[in-house]
């Protein structure tokens, strides 16, 4: 193991059903009626040039907008690592595929749509378009699958094999998948089914500005509650931090698996963003992006506070994520301290 | 070592279209029995192509693992219980140990093969929702680790042809940074009507057996099956007193960052990943003992993994061979599946062939045709690349404890 490094957290971008590549949600939130809604999309001429877009689905022109916006604005242009995570990938294109041959049959099916079905083709894309042949590589774990992605960011950066890591959290929706999400119960009663896209620049190189650090991160499979116990307090080092960041949505079945949050933590604020992000499987990317959001800003606006009154964020915040009442990521941004 | 603890495999698990179960696996290997063939198990009305398939029905494995009749469970996961069930044996991990052990799955069409039968009932009515809940990669890993017992953690990896290597390479990492004592790695695939017509629109499967690295190759056959590996830390594997099958000395990913489905004409993403794995293994190109190519038979892929190869071992070429011929592409399961592969070479001291080759090509290289003990080999690289220029490269090693 090499020195241990502090992890910074560089820049943070999202496209959301909130206003594209903005924070202008911290202060005037959009909300929603609707049970199933739409990203709002960017205008792309910026990033990718009209005949390229024309030939990619929307999870691909949304990744890799968030991508090279991060990348500029945390001044890398070639990281050391791309690392994705997406629950169910390119689901436009994957649906054009699998209609056309459960409808029309075996012939003349196009390889475009099944050329960007495949999970990794964010990653990849952007591989080629930055001209990065360093690490690059895609998770797909339900809605743990941007901390998976994060996860093994973390790991390389912990054994000194990258300096600088892009991850995201990608999954764009269809009406027949949002469909598929609510029979299989990926999303609940209450809850808005949309969609995401997030990149996140994470350096260890001490002569970047950054929005804050990632100190802990702990990935959990079905733990007993000594073991959730143990991790948190593994991550903040017993310290309590300003106000945790969960996936709470108004479900009360989803909401449940949180209460533990409180036993443990007595009086701290619990903050929450799906009311105002929606449900997919990147939404813990979203949970993450608005805890950087935070920190940059020192507070937390009131549209993400259960109580309405904004929270200091000088402790950090501690990220919960509780996916399907088994899977359980717990990640630590602290603010930066002295410099810049 | 680069970094890190060392990280030893003390189990492996297998199925294919060679056999189920390592006994069977070796046995066609040293036999040179290809398990190619016309397709039997899959409804397609793509009859012509060949395929390597796991020669069991959904109903055959259900009933080998003891699975009620019913359940709702798919042929990928299917495979992946088959051979997560031989590697815990293999290693001695019981039910009590897995709460200390992390699982990394590789899958790409995860359950796809339920989906595409039926997809019409997901839109029309509520009758299989079950098997919505079965459609993502994630819940495929999920039904494979949950037969088994409670693991530390789970994830899945998705890098289509390189996703169980790149599975691997996350494990070692987790035993190099000491987050993990043990993890089973490696991935699970089997064929669906989806990829199959995929790879055909892309015009890439060959109608009769494929040939890697034949100057007349004419595309891939489609393969299917499951293989995992046991990565353990040598402080556990010591304090357990488990056997040692070899050590994973070294590893590397890399973008070939040319194209979403085809390779660069010069191989660069593998040669990065070749180089990557000799340099984190600390070995240099003449300490490679055989290649387990990537060697799909697609004339594109090829070329580039000859021009990788040439360009980083020069005119000292080790003997090479595509196992692709024999058990066909088990798109995400290749990594995994050939590493075991890689695993039996060594303790067996033999070179895999690549069968039906004949026809060099213009600058390719010439693969292994003969099975003959090639007395001891040391160190093997294991080579995946996937579609979007994942690639990645295991070395594979025989520890003086494995002797």
């Amino acid at each position: 193991m090499t020195q241990k490094k502090s992890i910074k957290v560089v820049s943070v971008k999202q496209i959301s059903i909130q206003q594209p590549l903005s924070e202008e949600w911290m202060d005037s939130p959009l909300t929603y009626q609707d049970d199933y809604v739409k990203a709002i999309d960017p205008d792309f001429r910026q990033f990718i040039s009209a005949g390229d877009a024309r030939r990619m689905g929307k999870l691909l022109k949304r990744a890799l907008a968030t991508s090279l916006s991060a990348l500029k604005d945390g001044g890398i242009e070639n990281p050391d690592a791309i690392i994705t995570g997406t629950g169910f990938g390119s689901v436009e294109n994957t649906e054009l595929f699998l209609d056309a041959m459960v409808r029309e049959g075996e012939q003349m099916l196009k390889p475009t749509q099944f050329m960007q079905s495949t999970h990794n083709t964010a990653s990849s894309l952007i591989g080629i378009h930055t001209r990065c042949h360093g690490y690059n590589s895609t998770y797909t774990q339900k809605g743990l699958s941007f901390d998976s992605a994060l996860y093994d960011a973390w790991l390389q950066f912990r054994l000194g094999k990258i300096g600088s890591a892009l991850v995201g959290g990608h999954d764009e929706m269809t009406p027949v998948f949002a469909g598929f999400m609510r029979k299989a119960g990926h999303v609940k009663e209450g809850e808005i089914c949309s969609e995401a896209a997030v990149s996140v620049l994470l350096t260890d190189r001490t002569d970047v500005p950054a929005l804050c650090t990632l100190e802990g991160l702990i990935l959990l499979n079905d733990p007993e509650p000594g073991e959730l116990a143990a991790a948190i307090h593994s991550v903040t080092g017993g310290q309590v931090p300003s106000a945790i960041m969960t996936g709470i949505s108004g479900n009360n079945e989803n909401d449940s698996r949180y209460g533990f949050l409180k036993e443990l933590f007595n009086g701290t604020p619990i903050l929450r963003y799906k009311h105002l992000f929606g449900v997919n499987f990147s939404s813990s990317a979203i949970g993450f992006y608005a805890a950087a959001c935070c920190l940059k800003k020192g507070e937390v606006p009131a549209c993400l506070t259960a109580d309405g009154i904004p929270v200091k964020t000088d402790g950090g915040i501690l990220i919960v994520n509780a996916v399907e009442g088994r899977h359980y990521s717990i990640s630590l941004l602290k603010p930066i301290c002295g410099e810049l | 070592m680069a970094n890190g603890k060392s990280v030893l495999i003390t189990g492996c698990g297998i199925i294919s279209a060679i056999g189920n179960g390592k006994s069977e696996v070796l046995d066609a290997l040293l036999s040179n029995r290809t398990g190619i063939g016309p397709l039997k198990y899959l409804k397609t009305s793509h009859k012509e192509f060949p395929v390597g398939e796991v020669k069991m029905s959904d109903s055959e494995m259900e009933s080998l693992m003891g699975i009620e009749p019913g359940t709702p469970v798919t042929r990928t996961a299917l495979m992946g219980m088959v051979a997560m069930h031989e590697a815990l044996a293999d290693a001695h991990l019981d039910r009590c140990d897995l709460n200390r052990v992390a699982f990394i799955n590789g899958t790409t069409v995860g359950g796809m093969d339920k989906s595409e039968q039926y997809y019409t009932d997901f839109i029309e009515n509520d009758s299989r929702n079950e098997y919505i809940k079965t459609h993502d990669c994630g819940s495929c890993s999920e039904m494979i680790a949950d037969r088994f017992g409670r693991f530390k953690y789970i994830t899945t990896i998705s890098t289509a042809c390189s996703s169980a290597a790149n599975a691997i390479e996350l494990g070692a990492d987790m035993i190099r940074s000491g987050e993990a004592d043990i993890v089973v790695a490696g991935g699970t695939e089997c064929i669906t009507k989806f990829h199959l017509n995929g790879f055909n629109s892309l015009m890439i499967l060959d109608h009769g057996q494929c040939r890697p690295f034949d100057a007349e190759r004419a595309g891939l056959n489609l393969g299917e099956g499951a293989a995992y590996l046991v990565l353990e830390s040598k402080e556990s594997a010591e304090r357990r007193g488990v056997e040692i099958l070899a050590q994973l000395s070294g590893y590397g990913n890399a973008c070939d960052a040319f194209h979403q489905t085809a390779s660069s004409p010069d191989g660069e993403g593998a040669f990065l990943a070749m180089s990557k794995a000799l340099a984190d293994a600390g070995l240099k190109p003449s300490d490679i003992d055989y290649i387990n190519a990537h060697g799909t038979g697609t004339p594109n892929n090829d070329l580039s993994e000859s021009q990788a190869m040439k360009r980083l071992f020069g005119q000292e070429l080790p003997p090479i061979s595509s196992t692709k011929s024999l058990t066909g592409h088990t798109t995400s399961a290749s990594g995994s599946v050939e590493a075991v592969i890689c695993i039996f070479a060594l303790r067996n001291g033999f070179v895999p062939v690549n069968y039906a080759w004949a026809n060099p090509m213009d600058d390719g290289i010439i693969p292994n045709m003969e099975l003959k003990p090639a007395g001891r080999l040391r160190h093997v690289l294991c080579n995946s690349f996937g579609f979007g220029g994942n690639d990645s490269s295991l070395v594979l090693t025989l520890t003086d404890k494995t002797l």
